[in-house]
C-alpha cells in the first residue's frame, strides 16, 4: 500500500481531501435534518406522511443524472434559487462546493433516515413513556433514552450516509462539473484519468475506493449484528 | 382527595363517556372486560394522550381543562405498565433512582431510595440488568422506581397481566404492602376479578365505554355484573391472635376459627379481608352441631337475586352489618321455605384471608 499512495498526484491527494470534507459535511447535515425528520415519520399516521416517505425514498430509484439535472436547472444562475442568490449580490450554487454539498445532501437522505426510522420504531413509544411519567421532558427524554436506545441506528445511519456520498458520481458531474478542489471528487477524478487514459492513477484511486468501502460496510454490518442482540425487548 | 376525570373518546363504533369522580384513598380498582375503556381513561389521567375536551382535575390541581394541557412528566405520577417497562440500557439501581434524580429541589421526599429497597426487597437485585430479571421482579422494580418518583397517585395499568399465576402471587403482597405503608392512592387496572378483591378497597365497574358503578368493594361485589363472574363475598375481621395454629377472629359480636396463615409477617396484623365464595355458604335453620364444618354464623335474609345458573339463587345475607352471599339452588330455598328478614345460620366452607 505505501508505494501504491507514493504515486499520488497533488491533485489526487486534492481531491481525497475534498471528497472527505464533502462526506463529513454531509453526514453532520443529514445528521440533523434526517433525525427530526425520521423522528416525524415514526410518529405520524398523516397521508403527508406517505408523500415525504415516498419523496425521501426518490434518490434510491431515480437516476442521479436526473436529480442532478433538476439541481442544476434550479440552483444555476437561472433557476429559481441560483437567480435569487444572485440578486443579493452572491452567487448562483452550480459548479460550486456549496451547490454538490445540497446534491449530496439530498442524494444520501435515505441513507440517513431508514436506519434511524427502523431504530426508532424498535425503541417503540414505550420508553418514553415511561421516562416522562418519572419526570423527564423531551429534551431530556432525548438524551436519556432515545439517543442510548437507538445508538446503533444512529451509527449505522452515519456510516452509510458517509459511504454513499464517497460513491457519488452522477449528481456531481452534472451539477458540479470537474473544477479540481471546488468540485472534482474521487469519482470524478477517476473518470477523469480515465478518460485521459491515466489507466494507473485511476486504478490506485479505485483500489483506495474500494477497499474504503469494502471496510466502512464491513464495520456497518459489524456494528449492526452488535446492536442488533442489545436492542431491548 | 378526589381524582375528577371528564373525557369522551369515539373511536369507530366505541365510545367512551366518563364524567366521574374518583375517591383516591387506598386502591381503587377500574374493573371491566377488556376493551371497556379502562387503559385509556388511564392514560388520559396520566397524560399519556391528549383527548380534546378532557378535563382531569386530581385534588385542587387541574391537570386538564380547556387548553391547559400540564405534560406528564409535570404531573406527580407513578405509573406501572403492563409489560416489563424498564429501561433496558440502565442497569436495575439506574432505573430505580431514573425520576428520584428529577425531583425538583424542594421536593418534599417521603420516600428514600433505602425504604423502597428494604420494602420491596430489591437489594441483591441492584447491580444486574433489566433483561436478567424475571417477569415479577422487574414489575417489583418498576413499582419502586415509581414510588421514588414521590407520586400523589400511582397509576397501575394491568401490572399482573403479563406474569405467570407463581410470580403474580409475588407481586400481590408487595402491592398490599406499598398500599398500607406509603399510603399514596393507587389506580388499578385490571379484568382480573381475582386480583381485585384482594387489592381493592373501591371499585369502579365499568362496562363498554361507561362506569356503571362505583362503591366500596364490600358492596360493589354485590353488583349482578360481578356475581355473574363469581358471586363472593368481602368481611373484614379482627384478629385475637392464634393458638395451636388456628387463628381466632371475629365480626362484631361473632367469633370465626380458620387455619393461621404459615407466614411469619402475619402475627401482628389486626385486621383481615376474609374473601368467601357464594358457592362456599349454606344455610340452615337451626345451628349443625353434628357437623364438621365448625364456623357457624348467624345472619339474616336481606334479598334474593337471581344467580347465572337458571337452577340456583343467590341469597343475599347480613352478617353484623356487613353482607355476605350464599349460592343455594332453587329447590333448597323451597324445601327451606326461606324469607326475607329471616334468621337462619350460615355454615363457611372455605375462607381466603388477606
Amino acid at each position: 500500500m505505501p508505494e501504491l499512495f507514493a504515486t499520488l498526484s497533488p491533485q489526487d491527494w486534492q481531491a481525497i481531501r475534498l471528497t472527505l470534507k464533502l462526506c463529513l459535511y454531509t453526514t453532520v447535515i443529514l445528521l440533523l435534518l434526517g433525525t427530526p425528520l425520521a423522528w416525524w415519520l415514526s410518529l405520524s399516521h398523516s397521508k403527508l406522511r406517505t408523500a415525504i416517505q415516498a419523496i425521501v425514498a426518490l434518490p434510491l430509484v431515480l437516476p442521479p443524472t436526473v436529480l442532478g439535472f433538476y439541481l442544476l436547472l434550479l440552483l444555476g444562475p437561472h433557476g429559481a434559487v441560483g437567480s435569487s442568490l444572485e440578486q443579493l449580490g452572491l452567487t448562483h450554487l452550480a459548479f460550486s462546493f456549496s451547490g454538490i454539498l445540497i446534491g449530496s445532501v439530498i442524494y444520501s437522505l435515505p441513507f440517513t433516515v431508514q436506519p434511524l426510522l427502523e431504530s426508532f420504531r424498535r425503541m417503540g413509544p414505550r420508553p418514553l413513556e415511561v421516562a416522562a411519567t418519572l419526570g423527564a421532558g423531551k429534551l431530556d427524554q432525548l438524551f436519556s433514552v432515545i439517543l442510548p436506545l437507538c445508538r446503533g441506528g444512529f451509527i449505522v445511519a452515519a456510516t452509510l450516509t458517509f459511504a454513499h456520498t464517497l460513491g457519488e458520481f452522477g449528481v456531481i458531474l452534472m451539477l458540479g462539473g470537474s473544477i479540481p478542489g471546488e468540485t472534482q471528487v474521487l469519482s470524478v477524478l477517476i473518470y477523469d484519468h480515465t478518460e485521459a487514459m491515466n489507466y494507473a492513477q485511476a486504478h490506485q484511486l479505485s483500489l483506495g475506493l474500494l477497499i474504503t468501502a469494502f471496510m466502512v460496510l464491513f464495520i456497518v454490518y459489524g456494528l449492526n449484528r452488535r446492536f442488533e442482540r442489545e436492542v431491548p425487548i | 382527595m378526589m381524582l375528577a376525570v371528564g373525557l369522551t373518546v369515539k373511536r369507530g363504533a366505541f365510545t367512551l363517556e366518563l364524567n366521574n369522580t374518583l375517591p383516591l384513598q387506598g386502591i381503587t380498582a377500574l374493573f371491566g372486560r377488556s376493551g371497556c375503556g379502562k387503559t385509556t381513561m388511564l392514560r388520559a389521567i396520566a397524560g399519556l394522550d391528549r383527548h380534546a375536551g378532557a378535563e382531569v382535575q386530581c385534588g385542587a390541581i387541574v391537570w386538564q381543562q380547556g387548553s391547559l394541557f400540564m405534560p406528564v412528566h409535570q404531573r406527580r405520577i407513578g405509573m406501572a405498565f403492563q409489560e416489563s417497562s424498564l429501561l433496558p440500557h440502565l442497569s436495575v439501581e439506574q432505573n430505580l433512582l431514573y425520576g428520584f434524580k428529577r425531583l425538583a429541589k424542594q421536593t418534599d421526599i417521603q420516600l428514600k431510595p433505602e425504604q423502597i429497597i428494604q420494602l420491596l426487597e430489591l437489594a441483591p437485585l441492584l447491580q444486574q440488568a433489566p433483561e436478567q430479571l424475571s417477569g415479577g421482579q422487574r414489575q417489583r422494580v418498576a413499582l419502586g422506581r415509581a414510588l421514588l418518583s414521590q407520586p400523589q397517585l400511582l397509576l397501575l395499568d394491568e401490572p399482573l397481566a403479563s406474569l405467570d399465576q407463581q410470580s403474580r402471587s409475588e407481586i400481590l403482597p408487595f402491592l398490599q404492602r406499598i398500599a398500607s405503608q406509603t399510603g399514596i392512592p393507587m389506580l388499578l387496572v385490571s379484568h382480573q376479578l381475582d386480583d381485585v378483591v384482594k387489592l381493592a378497597d373501591h371499585l369502579v365497574l365499568m362496562h363498554e365505554g361507561r362506569v356503571v358503578s362505583q362503591g366500596p368493594l364490600q358492596q360493589q361485589l354485590l353488583q349482578p355484573e360481578l356475581a355473574a363472574i363469581g358471586a363472593m363475598s368481602l368481611l373484614h375481621a379482627k384478629s385475637h391472635g392464634s393458638k395451636q395454629h388456628l387463628l381466632k377472629l371475629s365480626i362484631g359480636k361473632q367469633q370465626l376459627q380458620l387455619p393461621a396463615p404459615l407466614h411469619a409477617a402475619s402475627v401482628e396484623q389486626t385486621a383481615y379481608r376474609l374473601r368467601i365464595l357464594a358457592r362456599d355458604v349454606a344455610l340452615s335453620l337451626k345451628p349443625l352441631s353434628e357437623s364438621s364444618v365448625s364456623n357457624q354464623l348467624q345472619v339474616s335474609i336481606s334479598g334474593f337475586n337471581s344467580a347465572p345458573h337458571p337452577a340456583e339463587t343467590l341469597v343475599q345475607l347480613t352478617l353484623e352489618g356487613q353482607p355476605l352471599q350464599a349460592l343455594l339452588t332453587k329447590q333448597s330455598l323451597e324445601r327451606l321455605g326461606l324469607q326475607i328478614g329471616q334468621p337462619v345460620y350460615a355454615q363457611i366452607k372455605a375462607v381466603a384471608l388477606d
